[in-house]
Parts: C-alpha cells; structure tokens; sequence
C-alpha cells in the first residue's frame, strides 16, 4: 500500500530530514510513528500526505508511483488519505458540522446526502452537543475529536494523525486510540505520529522509529 | 451504535439542512472594500455608458436634422430682381424630386439671422444682404440635388448650400467624442479588473489555511478555483448593482434638475446639444446589463487568479 525507496528530504538548501529511508506498510496495518523531536515525524507524515516532494527517492502510495502523478491526480488520490493535525486545523468560519462535512462536500456530495451521518459521526465522537458550535468556543479535545471525525467521514483508506491525543487527557486518549483501532480493525490503514510510550506500551502496534534521518521498523 | 454500523449504513436523511455555509467567508474587510470599489466603477462606467449613448443619439439627430434641410443663397447682382429670382428658386426647389418644401425667407427674417453675428447697431437696411431659401426634403437620399443645382444656373447669384461639411464635422465630433469614450470605458474596465486581480491576491493570502484544508482534504484546484469564483461573483453582483441604481438614480436626479429647477432656455440649449437626460427603459436596461457583466469579469479574473496561484502552490 505505501512503499518508500530510498527516500530523502530535505527543504531548500537546509540540512537533510529524512536520509535514503525505505519501508513498505500493508495494507490495513496499524503503526506508531516515532521518533525525538525534530527526528521528522511531522516531515515524514506531510510525504505521506503528499503535500511534500521528496528530495530524492522513490514513492509509491496505494500502487501509485506519486513522482509520476500530475497536481490534479495527486489531489484525487489525497482524498483516499485522512489526516489529523497536531494544531487541528479547523475552519474558524464554519460549525463543527460543517467542518467534519468538508471532506464530502469536496466530493460533490449535498447536504441532503451526508447530513445523517455528520450527525452520528459528531454523536459518537460525543460531540453531537456541539455540531453547531465555532471551534473557537470548543475546548482541545473537543477540537482533537472533530479534527478526527473530518479525517474519517470519508473513510479514507490510510489515516495519518500527528500528535492526535497531545491535547487531550489520558482518559479521552485512550478513547481516541480505541477509535482508531476499531477504524483498522474495518481496513483502514493507520499511521500515527506520537512519543507518548504509555500509549505505544498498551496498544502494542508496530513502531516506526525515526532517528538520525533514518528509520527502524520495530 | 457501533462505528462499523454506522459505515456500513447507505441510507441518507432527507431534511430541512440543505445550505451550507460558504467556505470562503463572503463578509471581510476585503470584500467590504472590493464591494464599494466596484460600486464605484460601475458607477463610472454606467456613466460613461450614459454619455456616449446621449452623444451618439444627439449626434445622430444633428445629422439627421441637418441633413433634411437644405438652402439655395442669392447674392444680389447688379440688374437682377432678387424677389423674382427667389419667387423662381422657390419653383424650381419645389418642382424637384425629394423636396418637400422650399420657402424663401424674408428680409426681416434674414436680417435677424445676421443679427447676432453683427449686433443690434448695425442698419441692415443698408446693406444688400444675401437672401435664402430654406428647401426641406422628405427624401435626404433620393433628392436630385444635382438637377437642382444645375437648373440654379439660370438664377445669376443662386447657389446651394447642401450642409455636407458642417454634416462631415459634426460626424468626426461625434465620432471623436465616441472613441474617447470607449476609451474611458475601456480602462475603467480594466482599472477594476485590476483592482479584483489584487484583491483575489489579498484574499487568497488571508485565506491560505483555508486553501491548505482543501488540499489537504483532496480538493481539486477546480473546486477551490469555484469557491474562491462564487464569493466574488457574489461581491461582483452586490458591487455592481449598487454602481448601477446609483447611476440610474444619478440621470434620474439629473433629468429632474434639468427639467424643474434650470431656466426653460438653459434646457432648451442643454437638450439641442445633450438631448435630453431621460433615462428610456431600453437606456435602463443597458446600464443594469453592466451589472452582471462586471460581475462574470469579477468572478473571472478571480478564477484565473486563483488559479495561477494555486499551480505555484501545488507540487
């Protein structure tokens, strides 16, 4: 599903992030992304989200050679990738609902179509209070949750979260983790970018450990 | 409810949520300005517009006037007899194809045409003045001028005066009067595509993060183009109508004040060179068709920024 060959990257004419690094993820597979900070996590996750040009390498992302790829289809195959940021990302302008419906009205469907199930999406995410509400009047959390309930409304085929329970408190993480875990257990392939070891310890998925520009799959 | 249950489900509600918000915000700073900058400009060039309509049909109304009248002048000539002469002229005019009517002027009546080019002092009745005969033609283009002209010639002193070089001056006065302002009109138009240019710019700059979430959530630069193209059509369409009632209500309040508030002969000479400043539904109608075409040149140019600016954005 995803392979990497002899990736780097590095912006401009900085130093190098990620040096020759080479993996390759099934299909449906769960990972911790880890790694110091400034190992290259957040780095390593934009590739992933093709928002980035590796600096050498080749990529390969759901059988595709992205290096191949032209902006139109790039931005075609991003929409089989969800992503939780770290500082969210949010649309201040729109409601919680509306920014957990962006993904599907990117897709061309309406308001009739994905009505129901924003809705019960934001219920189960415990959110359903607060679908009409700014993401300035919501707390952390509750921003983490609807950042994640956007990056799955579409059911993506690969997730990628950077950071997703550094807001929250244990509690609600391992909430936010057994999420994702049920979303694997259905196919989706999950990436999640943390250093929180107690997290790592409990759930016991593979590592993608990044040190010194390299990777070590553990 | 499980979250695979709720995947798995296919059905979608049908309710009364159907207008979801605009993902670029319509209301900023920005836009405040663009609305009021375009306001503007339509204004301008609805009355520009305006204008070279009004000078166009004065233009025309000249031409046409002058062009249905002509006159037969008879010096006086030592021997001849001026009233015969002008009785003669006003039979041979008449007697010609396309003439509807040919009336010699009086003495008094030509006397008072020279008047205000000489002044009240001057004795005219001592002077041998040039008399007219005004010849009016039903037919501008199919009056034998030339038969007429050569049947003239048996009138010693008689010649005609078809108007053809004040017609050719005032034609190029209308004519220069038009390019100029199509001229106006022109770089008022791209004055405010250039103003929409900067403020796509500016808009596109303040909105990046909006521009990332689309990406980042697979949005075409088609959709993000459509978005960023609907909310200036809309500033378009709001800027323009304002600009297009003000300039309606601008030639009405004009039309008003030249009609109740100005001396009846100020009119009169502003009507004889303006016509008159009342709007017709028809001059109407092309200043409000401005509105929906600087408001598409709105949306356009916003696209085609934005487009531009998305490729160097993507990889």
């Amino acid at each position: 599903m995803i392979e990497f060959d002899n990736v780097s990257l590095k912006y401009g004419n900085g130093p190098i992030i990620l040096k020759d690094i080479s993996f390759s993820i099934e299909k449906g597979s769960f990972h911790f992304l880890t790694g110091p900070s400034g190992a290259g996590k957040t780095s390593l996750l934009r590739l992933l989200l093709l928002s980035l040009k590796p600096s050498n390498g080749k990529m390969s992302m759901l059988g595709q050679d992205v290096s191949a790829l032209d902006t139109d289809k790039l931005l075609q195959l991003r929409r089989h990738i969800g992503i939780v940021f770290q500082e969210f990302k949010l649309l201040e302008h729109l409601s919680t609902f509306e920014n957990v419906a962006l993904p599907l009205r990117v897709l061309g469907q309406q308001p009739e179509q994905y009505k129901e199930n924003v809705t019960e999406l934001l219920d189960w995410v415990g959110l359903g209070e607060h679908m009409h509400s700014l993401p300035n009047t919501l707390s952390g959390g509750e921003k983490q949750r609807a950042a994640i309930a956007r990056a799955v409304i579409s059911r993506p085929d690969i997730l990628l979260a950077d950071e997703p329970t550094g807001n929250v408190d244990p509690e609600l993480a391992e909430r936010l983790l057994h999420l994702f875990a049920e979303l694997n257990r259905m196919g989706t392939t999950i990436i999640i970018a943390t250093h929180e070891l107690s997290m790592i310890k409990k759930f016991n998925y593979p590592q993608m450990a990044l040190k010194n520009g390299g990777i070590i799959i553990k | 409810m499980s979250l695979l249950k709720f995947f798995k489900k296919n059905q979608h509600s049908k309710d009364e949520y159907n207008s979801p918000s605009e993902i670029v915000p319509v209301h900023s700073v920005t836009s405040r300005t663009l609305v009021f900058l375009i306001a503007i400009m339509t204004f301008l060039s609805a009355l520009t517009l305006g204008g070279l309509i009004m000078v166009n049909k004065s233009a025309s109304a000249w031409s046409s006037d002058i062009s249905r009248e002509i006159t037969i002048q008879i010096r006086p000539v030592e021997g001849e007899l001026m009233d015969a002469n002008l009785r003669l002229a006003e039979t041979i005019a008449q007697a010609t194809t396309g003439v509807s009517n040919a009336r010699a002027l009086s003495i008094e009546e030509s006397e008072a045409l020279l008047k205000p080019w000489l002044g009240d002092d001057v004795d005219l009745t001592e002077l041998n003045i040039p008399r007219l005969v005004v010849v009016e033609l039903s037919d501008p283009i199919g009056a034998d001028l030339e038969q007429l002209k050569s049947e003239l010639k048996i009138i010693k002193g008689a010649s005609l005066d078809t108007h053809d070089a004040w017609r050719a001056q005032l034609d190029n006065m209308a004519k220069t009067i038009l390019m100029a302002g199509v001229l106006i009109f022109t770089l008022i138009v791209v004055a405010t595509l250039l103003a929409v240019v900067f403020a796509t710019r500016g808009t596109m700059a303040s909105s990046q993060q909006i521009v990332d979430v689309l990406h980042f959530i697979g949005a075409s630069n088609r959709f993000v183009a459509k978005e960023f193209q609907s909310r200036f059509l809309k500033i378009g369409l709001k800027g323009g109508l304002i600009g297009g009632i003000g300039a309606i209500a601008f030639y009405m309040l004009l039309g008003l004040i030249t009609t109740s508030y100005l001396p009846a002969s100020s009119t009169e000479q502003i009507n004889a060179l303006f016509g008159t400043f009342s709007l017709s539904l028809v001059d109407i109608i092309f200043i409000l068709i401005l509105v929906p075409i600087i408001a598409t040149l709105t949306a356009i140019t916003s696209r085609i920024t934005v487009r531009r600016f998305l490729k160097q954005i993507t990889w």
